[in-house]
Order: structure tokens, then sequence, then C-alpha cells
């Protein structure tokens, strides 16, 4: 069963088109993204000359990644060095547009109420309907009515099934899956077929745990990580010792997940991972992982 | 007498020495002046010992090659080709540092980048309607930046890695694309030559 490694290695690769958008108070919790494959090539079939049969039979998984919708909060030390940096820039800044315009206009009023203040001697261009203090209450105002979304909240952060929560974290997909006789949570994953690749093999698995409509982009043919275990002594055959589980990388797009899936969903963030998955998978997928 | 008649005969010595010295650097320096530009110890006989510059074939000077298109590498099994990597947003000193960081992350990972650079700036008017009327007023001008970081070719192994880490470190307020380079996208850069069109324009008629 080394043949899908070499399929993968030999197939040409499709070319990507991934657009990525990142607005902080946009519709819906995720980041909007498009992908529009441009090449897709057609598997070559393999010549049974090619299959030397092993022992180990093939899985793939798929890390559905959720990437986190508003900035993380600054620690003490990031807060004191970012007002800091803001201070030194407007002391370093000049006097914006604006700015001047309010200097102006607040010399010219002084000018008017003075005593001898003769009204030919100005040369003014054209008057200005709107002061422009007047025009900086306007904006205060409409500030004032800007109501933002609260950024945490509390109750849905708890939710550990719903795509909305802890937005300021990157969230993984975690599904409870059978696995031989236990149910256990992990990676959502599915057995190899022949005639596809693993990457296939790894949008069958979240296509089976999600429901229909969910939008994925794939970040590539190649795997991330790769997690071998061998069945129990009494399960193992001739022909089967053990399974090797391949992971890729998924981004969650537009539009979080309509649950109505057979299997009960998670998402959570690397830290909570440890209390769902078994330590000796947990050491190979936190690998892979990035907490940034 | 005697010492003092031997210090007076040293003492000459020297000093028709420091004279005659004195004489062979005047004589020189009288010789130099013929041209400025001349050195004085161009008379050493080991002068322009190292030269070898001046036994090479002459090459004839390329002209300035740095606006030329550079090679679109095509895609392989295990790598992609030219991508474009397009960062924009309104935000302009963001848009460039978060450029500036995915340039400083292929150095790292070695990753060859062909080009970096900067598309024109596009300005957007946002008009909004009067409250009272039906005339609309310029509320602001908003510029969206763009910076394109141009990667000769990424290992496909890498790159789930390389897009992973991107994408956390996106800043908000920017939007990225990830893209393959075409022959359009490098005309695209270029400013339109009315004078040209017209001219092949007449000559085609």
């Amino acid at each position: 069963m080394a043949a899908p490694c070499r399929k993968m290695a030999s197939r040409s690769f499709p070319q990507l088109l991934c657009y990525f958008s990142r607005i902080a108070v946009g519709s819906g919790a995720c980041r909007r993204f498009s992908v529009t494959p441009i090449d897709r090539a057609t598997p070559r079939a393999s010549t049974a000359a090619d299959r030397a049969t092993s022992p180990w039979s093939l899985m793939a998984a798929v890390c559905l990644q959720r990437l986190p919708v508003i900035t993380a909060d600054c620690s003490p030390i990031e807060q004191r060095f970012k007002q800091m940096l803001q201070q030194m820039e407007l002391e370093k800044s000049l006097v914006s547009d604006h700015e001047l315009r309010l200097m102006e206009d607040a010399e010219r009023m002084s000018r008017r109420q003075a005593d001898d203040y003769d009204s030919d001697e100005e040369d003014r261009g054209d008057q200005e309907i709107m002061m422009t203090q007047d025009l900086e209450d306007t904006w205060e105002q409409r500030l004032k009515n800007f109501q933002p979304a609260p950024r945490v909240r509390a109750d849905v952060d708890k939710d550990l099934s719903s795509a909305q929560r802890c937005l300021a974290d990157s969230l993984v997909l975690l599904a409870e899956q059978q696995v031989g006789a236990e149910r256990l949570w992990l990676l959502p994953q599915a057995a190899w077929q022949e005639g596809e690749t693993l990457r296939q093999t790894a949008e069958r698995a979240l296509d089976s745990v999600t429901a229909a409509g969910v939008k994925v982009t794939f970040l590539g043919n190649a795997p991330c990580g790769v997690y071998k275990y061998k069945l129990p002594k009494a399960a193992r055959t001739e022909g089967s010792v053990g399974r090797k589980v391949f992971f890729f990388k998924a981004i969650l797009a537009d539009g979080a997940p309509g649950s109505a899936p057979t299997a009960p969903l998670l998402w959570v963030k690397k830290s909570e991972l440890q209390k769902y998955l078994k330590p000796s998978y947990m050491m190979k997928v936190d690998r892979f992982i990035l907490n940034l | 007498i005697n010492q003092s008649l031997n210090t007076y005969k040293t003492l000459e010595a020297l000093l028709l020495r420091t004279v005659r010295v004195n004489m062979f650097l005047s004589f020189c320096f009288v010789s130099g002046t013929a041209s400025i530009n001349e050195r004085q110890y161009r008379d050493m006989p080991t002068h322009g010992i190292g030269r070898w510059r001046h036994l090479l074939p002459k090459q004839a000077k390329k002209k300035k090659d740095r606006n030329q298109q550079k090679e679109l590498v095509s895609a392989t099994d295990t790598a992609y080709g030219t991508l474009n990597v397009k960062v924009s947003g309104y935000d302009m000193t963001v848009v460039e540092h978060y450029s500036q960081y995915i340039h400083n992350l292929c150095n790292r990972l070695n990753i060859k980048v062909a080009e970096s650079y900067a598309l024109p700036t596009k300005s957007t008017e946002v008009l909004l309607m009067h409250e009272q009327g039906n005339k609309t007023y310029v509320d602001g001008v908003l510029k969206t930046h763009q910076r394109v970081v141009q990667l000769s070719s990424l290992n496909a192994s890498l790159c789930p890695v390389f897009v992973d880490v991107i994408l956390k470190n996106q800043p908000e307020g920017v939007q990225l694309s990830v893209q393959e380079h075409t022959e359009a996208d490098y005309q695209a850069r270029f400013k339109a030559r009315p004078e040209l069109e017209g001219l092949i324009a007449q000559i085609n008629q």
C-alpha cells in the first residue's frame, strides 16, 4: 500500500486560487474565502505492478480550523508599549488639514470678537457654510449612535459545539467517531479507497461528518502530519497490522457549518485539545496545529 | 675640536643627504606636474603588478535589464509555479508591514522570492445621501493599497505550513489572496500608451 504516496507525488498539482479577507465586524463569524481551482488533473490509474502489499491500511483525516475573527487582547506589557508608541507617534506627527482648519476658524472668531474688527480687511475666500467645529460635532454624534457588537459573549464561549465561540482564538473541529470497538474524539477521518488521492479521502471524511454546504479550503495536497497505530492483538490479521492516518489542513471559509451531522461535533482551542484526545494521538496532532 | 669637527662633518653629511633627497623629490615633483592626475609611484617598477582585468576579452555592456520580465516558472509535480501573494487594504502601514513580514518569512523558509512590487493605489470616494435631501455629499476618500510578493516556486509540502502561518498572522482590515502569476498580470502593470495604440490602429486600417 505504498502506492498512494507515490501517486501523490506523480500527479500534477491543482493550482489554487485562494482569496482570504479578514474584516473585523463582517457578516458572520468567519473570514470570507473563495477558492477557484484552475487545473485539476485526473488521477492516473496505477498499474497492479505498482502496488506492493503492506500490512498498514491508510486513512486520511482533516484538521479543519476556524481562524480568529477579532484580535486577541493585548497583555499588560503589550498595552503599555502600544500606548507609548501611540504617544510617540502623536508627538512626532504634523498637524492635519482638519486641525489646521479648526485653528484658522478659532483665530477668525477671536479676530471678529476683537474691538477693532474691520470685516473688509479680512481676505475671505468662499465663506464656509459649515464651521469646522460643527462638522466635528456631527461626527461625534454619529459615533455615539454607532453600537459595536460585543467582543466576548460568555454564553457562546461556553457552548463547545458552536463555531462562534472564542472569536479571538483559532478553533479546531473534533468529531466523535467509532474506532474499532469504542467511540473516540478525534479529527474527522475516513479510510482510503482505491483510485482516489488522500486529499479526496480527507474531503470525504469532512463531508461525512459535517452537513453539506460547508465551504472549506484545503491548504494543499501534501499532508501536514501522520499518526500510526497498531490494532489490538485480537483484531490483527495477516493483511492488516495497523493503520496510518495522514492529516490534511483546511480552513473554514465563510459560513458556519450547519450542524445537522450524524456525529456530535466540537470546536476546541488548542489548549482544550488535551481533554478530548488520547495522549499518543495528541502528541502527533500537537505538532502541526499552530497556536499563533 | 676633533669631536666638534666630527659632529660638524656628520651634520654636513646629513644635510647633504637631505638636500640630495630633497632635490630628488623636487625633481620628481617637477616631472609630475605635467599632469595632476599622475601619481608619483607610477615610476615604481612594480606599479600595476596585480592588474588582470585588461587581459580578459571585452564584454559588451548590457542595457539595463531591470525591467525585463522574469521567466514564468511552470508548476511541476512537487512544486507550484510562479505565485502572486497579493496583500491589499486601506491602511498603508499595515499593508506594507504585512507584505514585508511575508517577504521575510519567505527568506527564512528559503522560498525564492522573484519580485516584490506595489500596484497603483485605487481611490474610492464614499458618497452618502443627505438625511433631508436627495443630494449626495462626499463623506470620505478611501485609498486601497496593494502589495504583491511574487514567489518563484513553492514546494508543495511547504505550502500548507506557509499559508497557515500567513493566515494566522493576518492583521485586521487586510485582504490576502494567493494566485498564479500570468502574462496578463504582468502586462496590467504597464501604463496604456495612447499614441502607440493610435499608430497601430492606423497601420491596421
